[in-house]
């Protein structure tokens, strides 16, 4: 009598979910960040996301500072992308002392802050590719375009990062003569490696295969969860806070809100690339629109003393909405500042996204929130 | 310390047909005490009334606020407070909720069951100020480790002081000469750049006792930068006289 | 009410002592700032070819594999924080460190040869960077890259913070900045290749 023969699948066999230490240190976890995966056999079953290991206290450290040395750490809290949230925690600061910041000093800032958003989003791209397997060659392309962001930006500010540039009431120093001409050799450079990044990645048969229906996202479960950003954008929602509640002089310009309609890992990828089209479209239409005149505002003392009152002042950063809640109490340092940063929510969300999906698909998944830890651990 | 002289200034009232009206007239029997900050309008609501208040934002459809932005701890120096930051995508309106409540007694109801984005945002205020959201299902400590025993945001906790590693070496080393010395019979080495060290500490230190003596005097400040003058000119009068 | 302070009326743990490596021997612990992890943690005796080779032959021996040690460094990645991003702008085509020999950012522990502290450490982190250093094979070496890392940096007065990383390993080569340049990186790998051809022969393996 011969047995029949039972395919493997259909044997009952007894596994075990093993836990999975994808460690502090780890060359794909983009900094010090622990996720504990359960795996059942590749597919996890549950993620356990550990932070914490670059809490640094810039918050409590703030409230000892006065308004002007916290410009420090704020650099420091996104070190991708510190124009963006100095021009946060100095619009909150101005806002709630009531100060005007003149014309010139704004359209600096708004040219600073999109080409750093640029500087952001070209980083991402070069490690979101080292975690898709095409390690080196978009890293080495986004680098250089970075190099000659930083190079303009020592050339205005001495810094090639932590500029502590602009102020509250404007800007430090006026910008070199030469400025517009330099912005325009930037902003050639930048378009080449727009374009370098589109035809490495974009139709590239990997990151279509890897990243096409990974871990889609509704629109509804993302504002449940506190996804803000690019990756709001990917789920199919038109929403940016430069038009939504507009700040400095971003309504002015005339740019696109790009986005997804699956809300999955390559639309994400998507959003991110169309989002530096528009800023180098935005940059355009400031660099022709930029009067003479001062760059600091008048009858600034040289201690800033605050009157009292609250702000909740929030800011499109490349990662999502930064907030910078703060209470003054009439001294001249602030009683709390609270940031509210993107990454620490949207990072929030990512058991939700990562659960039923294979290991491999976790790393990508990770990447593609675009974290950066001091943001989310502050 | 620069918050103990905190002025109380009255915050101005919101403009009529914003936000707190409408949550007026959602809510007729919950008392607000609303006031304009610097974007939004703030409501302050009672810990007991939290619980409604929370629910009826995200479900009503005049309200709908769907997206809760931001949630913080606040430690005023007589009561902690939480204030939740809200947003409505399809409306486009937005506020601020705040709830007092003393250090006794730091127990809010959570709503983490609303709006998920709240699970991270109570478990790192609950490790740097201590305050207990009743019904959240994991609160352990997010940014620290477990069983720190303090809560790092309080005002009452310091900022850690510059541990000086190189003190028991050079000690160390200071005494290995002294000792030397003696066994060689001959006097102890003078350190002079410690002993103006300890004379900078010195003057440091009856300075900052002079002008702490003056502020409870409530003198003016020239006749602070006076009585410090003085008794730093007594300092080095007794040090000629030794 | 002003509160009264927390440690008044409770009694408030202290962090458990970061425990200085038991190799290191005890008239050394206080030290530990001025050793190299080569006088840290000295071997017995003399390695085998010091043993077979001829004293003559001992000298160009010393200097070939001295030569050999400094020329290709491996670091390991260990980017904690902004300094990271610096280190990997050194290690791209504008300011190369390939042409150091300072290729191959090893992922794993076991076959690195440094590791650039870049960042701030944290409490929480002390004990992975601990364990990590003592995974590494010997010789070794740990550049401190960043003000985070040499003293604690801007974020020293928080007591979550370790006040510099040489408070738990032994550092070779402090690079100061907040970050460092490129070109201050790049220096301090000239420097740590002067002093591992310095260490060559002198001490243990």
């Amino acid at each position: 009598m011969v047995t029949e023969f039972q395919l493997p699948t259909e044997r009952e066999l007894e596994t075990i979910d093993i836990n999975v230490n994808v460690g502090p240190q780890h060359p794909a976890t983009h900094g010090v960040f622990r996720m504990v995966l359960t795996v059942d056999g590749e597919q996890v079953v549950d993620c356990d996301p550990v932070i914490g290991y670059l809490h640094r206290g810039a918050e409590k450290l703030s409230e000892n500072c006065d308004y002007r040395q916290a410009i420090g750490f704020q650099d420091r809290t996104e070190y991708l992308a510190q124009f963006n949230v100095e021009l946060g925690y100095v619009l909150a600061v101005e806002k709630l002392a009531g100060i005007q910041v003149p014309e010139r000093a704004e359209y600096i800032r708004i040219i600073l802050t999109e080409l750093n958003r640029i500087a952001s989003h070209l980083m991402f791209m070069g490690a979101y590719s080292a975690d898709l397997g095409l390690y080196g060659t978009l890293y080495m392309y986004a680098f250089r375009e970075r190099e000659v962001m930083q190079d303009f930006f020592e050339e205005i500010t001495g810094e090639r990062m932590m500029y502590s540039y602009f102020r509250p009431g404007g800007v430090a120093w006026e910008v070199p003569e030469n400025f517009r001409q330099r912005c325009r050799q930037v902003l050639d450079s930048l378009k080449r490696g727009i374009e370098d990044t589109d035809g490495l990645m974009t139709e590239n048969e990997v990151v279509m295969v890897r990243c096409r229906g990974l871990s889609p996202v509704t629109p509804e479960d993302a504002i449940n969860w506190g996804l803000t950003g690019p990756m709001l954008r990917a789920t199919g929602l038109k929403h940016d806070l430069r038009r939504a509640e507009p700040y400095a002089i971003y309504d002015r310009f005339d740019f696109d809100i790009p986005t997804g309609s699956q809300g999955d890992v390559y639309d994400r990828y998507l959003v991110r690339l169309e989002e530096m089209r528009q800023s180098v479209r935005i940059i355009d239409q400031a660099l022709t629109q930029m009067p003479k005149g001062p760059i600091m505002a008048g009858g600034m003392k040289r201690i800033l003393r605050v009157p009292p009152g609250e702000i909740y002042m929030r800011t499109e950063a490349p990662r999502g909405e930064y907030g910078i809640y703060l209470i003054s109490k009439g001294g001249e340092k602030p009683y709390r500042l609270k940031i509210r940063s993107g990454a620490f929510s949207n990072l929030s969300a990512l058991r939700n996204m990562v659960v039923g999906n294979y290991v491999a698909d976790a790393v990508i998944i990770l990447g593609s929130i675009d974290i950066v830890l001091s943001e989310v651990d502050r | 310390m620069a918050h103990e002289r905190a002025q109380e200034v009255a915050l101005p009232e919101p403009p009529p047909g914003s936000i707190a009206d409408t949550f007026r007239q959602v809510l007729p029997n919950v008392e607000f005490q609303a006031s304009q900050t610097a974007i939004d309008v703030a409501l302050t609501v009672r810990r007991e009334d939290l619980r409604q208040v929370m629910q009826t934002a995200k479900e009503h459809e005049r309200l709908a606020f769907d997206f809760l932005r931001c949630l913080s701890g606040v430690d005023h120096m007589d009561g902690l407070e939480v204030v939740y930051h809200l947003y409505s995508y399809r409306l486009g309106h937005s506020v601020a909720i705040k709830v007092r409540f003393p250090y006794e007694d730091p127990h809010v109801p959570t709503v983490s069951h609303l709006w998920q984005t709240a699970n991270w945002h109570e478990r790192e205020c609950h490790e740097m100020f201590g305050i207990v959201f009743d019904g959240h299902p994991d609160l352990r400590p997010l940014l620290t480790e477990e069983g720190l025993g303090y809560y790092v945001l309080r005002k009452s906790h310091p900022l850690a002081e510059v541990e000086e590693w190189q003190e028991s070496y050079l000690v160390a080393a200071e005494q290995a000469a002294v000792q030397a010395a003696d066994a060689a019979g001959e006097a102890a080495p003078v350190d002079e750049r410690a002993a103006k060290i300890a004379l900078a500490q010195k003057k440091a230190a009856i300075t900052k006792q002079v002008r702490e003596d003056a502020k409870a005097k409530g003198l003016s400040p020239e006749e602070e930068r006076k009585a410090v003058a003085e008794a730093l000119k007594a300092l080095a009068e007794e040090g000629k006289g030794e | 009410m002003v509160e009264q302070k927390f440690s008044e009326v409770h009694e408030v743990r202290d962090d458990p002592q970061l425990a200085i490596s038991d190799a290191i021997p005890e008239e050394l612990r206080h030290d530990i700032k001025r050793l190299s992890p080569a006088q840290a943690y000295p071997t017995q005796g003399k390695s085998l070819y010091r043993q077979l080779l001829p004293g003559i032959l001992q000298v160009p021996a010393d200097w070939l594999i001295g030569w050999g040690r400094k020329s290709s460094l491996w670091p390991l990645t260990f980017g904690l924080a902004c300094c990271a991003i610096e280190m990997i702008s050194t290690a791209m085509s504008r300011h190369d460190l390939d042409r150091f020999g300072v290729l191959f950012f090893a992922a794993s522990p076991r076959q690195a040869d440094v590791m650039i502290v870049s960042g701030t450490v944290t409490k929480k982190m002390a004990p992975a960077v601990k364990l990590l250093y003592d995974q590494m094979p010997r010789p070794k070496w740990v550049i401190s890259m960043g003000a985070c890392a040499n003293n604690g940096g801007p974020y020293t007065r928080y007591d979550r913070v370790l006040q510099g990383v040489d408070k738990i390993i032994p550092v070779d080569v402090y690079v100061p900045g907040c970050p460092p340049r490129p070109e201050a990186l790049m220096d301090a790998f000239l420097a740590l290749q002067k002093k591992v051809m310095e260490e060559r022969g002198k001490i243990g393996s």
